[in-house]
């Protein structure tokens, strides 16, 4: 029990402890409500319960790095059990109330804060042994990062670690000293019954005087935590639960329409964010998780996902008070990352997917280059003749229009014209398959393919268009409108029940983006119907194939649209021997060609395809075929393969060729199409 | 104060060109237009000069095509203050240089610029006369094959590009005509969400003309040019390779 002076001066803290506190996260409300939009609240009683419990099995962070979210798990269970114990601990040094040689409820309670404190200070030190010890937490030497960043991440984490190993450790101790007033070990309290050993001896004095220490230390601790606790990055505690509950219900795959402040689009500085992404900046627990996952960061170039949102909850910090009231910010290109960063995006969204807190940092990168292309900021030149091409022409290839369908004039049958005559399914063909002069030979097989097992199907000819999606996620807004229009225009001319398409691309922006365009079709990638068209016999393997391959996922097939199923079925329904990369499915690595990458200059650095292929020749000298899905993998592997020098040992080769050896189409020899990569 | 560009457009060689039966013209209904390349430049030069002293940009051009607004919204889009476009019966005709600066005068005065910039070159104009021919109706000086310029101390210093990888800079009293190669820096993108706002709440304005004389050179005969033969690459060493190019150029009666 504590004295009536220390009863009073506990209290007059915690009130001035709790003022402090209120005022700090009031400013960081008010800061997070600057950002553009407003949380659908309703989606708050739909999810908190689903999301509490994911949060509780700690299901997010499981996902990548299960030692270190073991430690974390023993860190989490013990903090929110500790709800209970501070608020009993607290009870005990006003009231005198004790659990202490109970039995029951009270002995069962004893023993799960007994062994949680053991855990929390297990997995606390773990962590800062990690942290500390081996530091694991580096950037790249490119990476922008604000100056009190670089300081302070290691000393919040100092921070709160230190906060947590005292917190539970005074209490640990502060219950051995009490068994051992009590002069007796208590059962239920195994680990601090050892410790009271430690004070056995002690005068009854010095026992009270510990006893007040410690509870000191346990309780008194938090009040003086409290106020630093909204700028720590303890606050994840809160922030994360809200993000994963407020998280707007949007397929990953689909954009929402750049924000507009006084007719600038897209977001130049903070306030132009959404809320939600400012509220990133809050949920991030600088775990780097998303940084291990870019594509970027992995080849040397200066986006981190983690810095960016890092810097933005750093620079908020440290402004707190003017943001919130109102004062605008520097550009993010000043304070979070830098323009090279912004570029190297391939949209993949590894970043997205892996994230423990549900942070989005792909759609600030997406947001600043809007801003960006919206202020006639100067693009790389690739880029730009790409758009020209794209407004112009419809592709990026600065081909006329009328080309689009040349590839089809080399097929021994004629392709129908869905806009003159009605079609089962709408081959969506998309730019590369149709214009690269390397992938129209796959497209012709595809063609093939389709015949050979008797599809109903057509195509749009000229009045195709790139489907904008690579062209959304450059930030030209405008001209993806654009293409929408024009390519809805096209789809209205033809009938047909679903669409099947080549490219993934085109496959997310039809099926994702569209709907949002009042376009609601049935959507397939040509893997989709193949794997169909093999196993319910309508095309028939006349020869079984035996190579091992490797299948890589193309992000926008496997993580954006989770299609991961189909074209194994086909590798299997051919007799190959799938060894899957370690990193498959959802989990896939990216190409590089992404985002609007594909028309970008690489400027001679790794490209993440040359990764890629490496990853894939680990899995063992006798693999054969290097598998894809999707034509701009195609193109990106064929180089890389060539430039990694794997180009005698590893053939890239696209799952509808492989299809085309096993069942034989008319017109073709096997050789003919087991010709390698190179086009003839 | 003002600076006046001169923009023109030309059938997009990258589409498919199509004769007309007549034999004397470009299927028109088959042909796209696109600004020519080097006015494009000379917009961005005539942007970037503007920048850098507070002139306002004045798009002019002669409405051959029917299609001219585009150019003109685009270009208003990129930054330029006001769009002029001349307007007549020239239905089906394509205007010779002459013929075309004569029709230009009358609005480059009314506007009053301190400098008039255009492309060096067109695909109807590939000898360069429009910058001179501007420059001797109106009486200024002039420079052709500008790769960068400079309003300063009351004249514009401009770069032009001689042969041999030499530059030479003149200087000009203002007012002058630059005919432009190549700005400083390529033409700028400009997202279509601006072209499509300058289209609703922009206008271009029009100065009808009364066309008089000869407007275009009368066509005898259009014709793709003849598929010249297949180049022949020279393989073998040195001296097989001489051996080889001087009994080619016996044989052409060059030695
Ligand atoms: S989307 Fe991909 S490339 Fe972009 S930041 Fe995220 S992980 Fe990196
Ligand atoms: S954004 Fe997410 S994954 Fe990246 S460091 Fe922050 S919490 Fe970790």
């Amino acid at each position: 029990m504590l004295t009536t002076s220390e009863r009073i001066a506990f209290v007059l803290i915690a009130l001035a402890s709790l003022l402090l506190t209120a005022h700090g996260v009031s400013r960081i409300v008010r800061a997070i409500a600057r950002g553009q939009g407003r949380p659908t609240w309703g989606l708050f009683f739909r999810r908190v319960i689903p999301v509490s419990l994911d949060i509780l099995l700690q299901r997010p962070i499981f996902r990548t790095r299960p030692l270190v979210s073991a430690l974390h798990a023993g860190v989490f269970f013990a903090f929110v059990f500790y709800g209970l114990v501070n608020i009993l601990d607290l009870a005990e040094g006003f009231t005198g109330f004790s659990t202490l040689h109970r039995g029951g409820i009270a002995a069962l309670y004893n023993l799960i804060a007994d062994l949680l404190s053991v855990a929390a200070l297990v997995g606390m030190v773990g962590l800062l042994v990690r942290r500390f010890g081996l530091r694991p937490f580096r950037f790249n030497e490119r990476v922008f990062l604000l100056p009190s960043v670089r300081f302070g991440i290691s000393r919040d984490s100092a921070i709160v670690g230190g906060f947590i190993l005292l917190h539970v450790g005074s209490r640990w101790v502060g219950q051995a000293v009490r068994i051992a007033e009590s002069e007796r070990a208590d059962w239920s309290q195994p680990t601090a019954s050892l410790v009271a050993a430690l004070f056995h001896g002690w005068s009854e004095a010095a026992l009270t005087t510990a006893s007040h220490v410690t509870w000191w230390l346990a309780l008194g601790l938090i009040l003086a935590f409290l106020p630093y606790f909204p700028y720590s990055k303890h606050i994840h505690l809160f922030m994360a639960p809200l993000n994963l509950i407020l998280r707007e219900e949007r397929p990953l795959g689909q954009l929402e329409p750049p924000t507009s402040s006084n007719g600038a689009l897209g977001a130049e500085r903070l306030e132009q964010l959404r809320w939600y992404q400012l509220l990133d900046g809050y949920a991030c627990i600088m775990c780097n998780r998303c940084q291990d996952v870019c594509p970027a960061h992995g080849t040397g170039r200066a986006l981190s996902p983690a810095a960016l949102e890092i810097n933005k909850r750093y620079y908020l910090n440290r402004n707190l008070g003017a943001f919130a009231g109102g004062a605008t910010s520097p550009p993010l290109l000043e304070i979070a990352t830098t323009k090279e960063a912004v570029w190297s995006c391939t949209t993949c969204a590894a970043c997205v997917r892996i994230c423990p807190v549900g942070n989005r940092p792909m759609l600030d990168l997406i947001d600043i280059r809007r801003a960006l292309v919206n202020q006639g900021d100067p693009l790389d030149p690739n880029l730009q003749a790409a758009l020209e091409s794209l407004a112009r022409y419809g592709n990026s290839f600065g081909k006329p229009a009328r080309q689009r369908a040349r590839w089809t004039k080399e097929l021994p049958f004629p392709i129908k014209d869905a806009r003159k005559e009605p079609v089962e399914y709408l081959w969506f063909v998309g730019d590369f398959a149709s214009f690269d002069p390397r992938m129209q030979e796959n497209t012709k097989i595809v063609a093939q393919l389709f015949h050979a097992a008797e599809l109903d199907f057509g195509i749009l000819y000229e009045d195709e268009r790139n489907t904008g999606n690579d062209v959304r996620r450059v930030g030209e807004e405008g001209l993806f409108e654009m293409l929408v229009e024009q390519n809805l225009a096209a789809l209205e001319k033809a009938q047909f029940r679903a669409i099947v398409t080549t490219d993934p691309h085109s496959y997310n922006a039809l099926r994702n983006e569209y709907p949002a365009y009042g376009f609601q079709v049935p959507v397939y990638h040509y893997t989709e119907l193949l794997a169909d068209l093999l196993e319910r016999g309508r095309l028939r393997v006349q020869q079984p194939l035996t190579a091992a391959v490797t299948y890589h996922d193309p992000c926008y097939l496997g993580r954006y649209n989770r299609i991961t199923a189909a074209p194994r079925r086909i590798l299997h329904a051919l007799g190959l021997e799938l060894r899957e990369m370690p990193r498959h499915g959802e989990n896939t690595y990216c190409c590089g060609a992404g985002g609007g990458r594909i028309w970008m200059d690489s400027g001679g650095q790794e490209r993440p395809s040359e990764q890629r292929i490496r990853e894939a020749v680990a899995l063992g000298e006798d693999l054969r075929y290097f598998v894809v899905a999707c034509p701009k993998d195609m193109a990106m592997y064929s180089d890389a393969v060539k430039t990694t020098g794997y180009e005698a040992q590893l053939t890239v080769i696209d799952v509808a060729r492989l299809v085309a050896m096993a069942v034989g189409i008319n017109g073709l020899e096997r050789e003919s199409i087991s010709v390698t990569t190179e086009a003839p | 104060m003002t600076i006046v560009v001169v923009m023109e457009q030309v059938p997009d060689v990258v589409e498919e060109l199509v004769i007309a039966p007549s034999g004397t013209d470009l299927d028109r209904d088959a042909v796209s237009y696109v600004i020519n390349e080097y006015d494009d430049h000379a917009l961005e030069e005539a942007l970037l000069l503007a920048e850098a002293t507070g002139d306002e940009v004045v798009a002019v051009g002669i409405d051959t095509t029917g299609e001219l607004d585009q150019a003109l919204y685009t270009a208003l889009a990129k930054g330029a203050r006001r769009a002029i476009k001349v307007t007549g019966d020239f239905e089906g005709a394509w205007l010779s240089t002459r013929a075309a600066a004569q029709l230009l005068v009358p609005v480059i005065k009314e506007l009053d610029p301190r400098l008039v910039l255009t492309g060096v070159q067109a695909p109807d104009d590939l000898d360069g006369q429009l910058a001179p021919t501007l420059s001797a109706l109106l009486g200024w000086p002039h420079a052709s094959v500008v790769i960068s310029s400079e309003i300063a101390d009351g004249v514009v210093r401009a770069r032009k590009e001689l042969w041999a990888g030499i530059t030479m800079t003149l200087e000009l009293e203002l007012p002058a005509v630059l005919g432009v190669q190549a700005a400083r820096q390529a033409p700028r993108y400009v997202p279509i969400s601006r072209v499509r706002q300058v289209m609703r709440e922009a206008s271009i304005e029009t100065r009808e003309v009364e066309p008089v004389g000869d407007l275009a050179p009368s066509l005898m005969r259009l014709r793709f040019p003849a598929e010249t033969s297949q180049a022949e690459m020279l393989t073998g060493n040195a001296s097989e390779i001489a051996d080889r190019l001087i009994e080619l150029l016996r044989a052409r009666g060059l030695l």
